[in-house]
């Protein structure tokens, strides 16, 4: 259980100051020694994980037009002969 | 797509294996959970690489919309993102001969992508990385001790429009490294390969990014609260 009672801003500063580098470590952050006491962190640090989580659900979700398709045989009719011959 | 754009492509660089800090120096396992193989994708890429523009179709039906994604997320303009789409799949034409399926194909192609795509920027003059978001302090970069005061969290209440749309606001820097890390799945060493920085600047600009978007997302919460 955390409290906000055994930790100073300090603390708390000099956390979030190592964040960066604490996020790209193996280790498991929730049982850094300042998040067993200090709820602010904790909470920060929820957050950070979950956006990072789902970020990595985010789907491609958008088709380009087929403009593009359309463009792409243009170019590739307009390409020297001799290499790949699609389109 | 003019000639001289087509020689301007020419001259990016291409995801080999002699390039540092590709995609391909990622584990398999970790390749395949971001882009497993596609059903029928192993025969129209043999097809493609002969030169058969049927198969070539396919292929590009297969991988634009995570292409044109990509791109849109990079980029923030859906006429850039389109451009820069083509741009991608002719030089994915001119190269898929070079292809040895040394890393899945996915995985080689969305690379060549983020190539087109930063090649753009840098001709665009537009640093990679901000140094007026690298330098100096932010809302994002000091430490916060107000953030738990709500008692809210984020967990569980962000949808992914939600987020995709968070992601649109954020400065153009921190949306490239975002992008890049959290949904692409590139590991900062390659990223700071990518847009020449160095791996502590990915770091921070990523962890930048990350409190933006808390911020950004926990704002309707707020309102909600407030009312």
């Amino acid at each position: 259980m955390t409290s906000n009672r055994t930790h100073t801003p300090r603390d708390c500063d000099e956390f979030q100051q190592q964040l960066p580098g604490l996020f790209d470590s193996e280790q498991d952050l929730l049982a850094h020694a300042h998040l067993q006491t200090c709820k602010n962190c904790s909470a920060l640090v929820r957050d950070l994980e979950y956006i990072a989580a789902q970020a990595k659900l985010l789907l491609p979700i958008h088709d380009p037009s087929p403009a593009v398709w359309d463009n792409i045989q243009h170019a590739l009719s307009r390409e020297p002969k001799g290499g790949n011959k699609s389109s | 797509m003019t000639k001289s754009t087509l020689r301007t492509a020419e001259k990016m660089p291409s995801p080999t294996p002699s390039q540092p800090l590709t995609a391909e120096a990622r584990p398999v396992h970790q390749q395949q959970r971001r882009n497993p193989p596609i059903a029928g994708e192993l025969a129209a890429i043999a097809l493609a690489q002969q030169g058969d523009g049927a198969s070539f179709e396919i292929l590009y039906n297969m991988h634009k919309r995570r292409v044109y994604s990509l791109c849109l997320r990079m980029l923030g303009n859906v006429a850039e993102a389109e451009d820069l789409t083509q741009e991608a799949f002719l030089q994915l034409h001119r190269k898929i001969s070079t292809f040895r399926g040394d890393s899945a194909f996915s995985t080689w192609l969305h690379r060549m992508a983020v190539n087109v795509v930063l090649m753009h920027l840098r001709k665009k003059g537009l640093p990679l990385v901000s140094l007026e978001e690298t330098l100096e302090p932010s809302q994002e970069d000091g430490p916060r001790k107000d953030f738990g005061t709500r008692d809210l969290t984020l967990s569980g209440s962000v949808d992914r429009v939600t987020l995709e749309r968070a992601v649109e606001e954020l400065p153009p820097g921190y949306r490239m490294v975002f992008v890049l890390h959290d949904v692409e799945g590139y590991e900062h060493n390659e990223i700071a390969g990518m847009l020449r920085c160095s791996i502590g600047n990915s770091k921070s600009q990523l962890h930048k990014a990350r409190m933006r978007l808390r911020n950004l997302l926990r704002q309707p919460a707020d309102g909600k609260v407030d009312a």
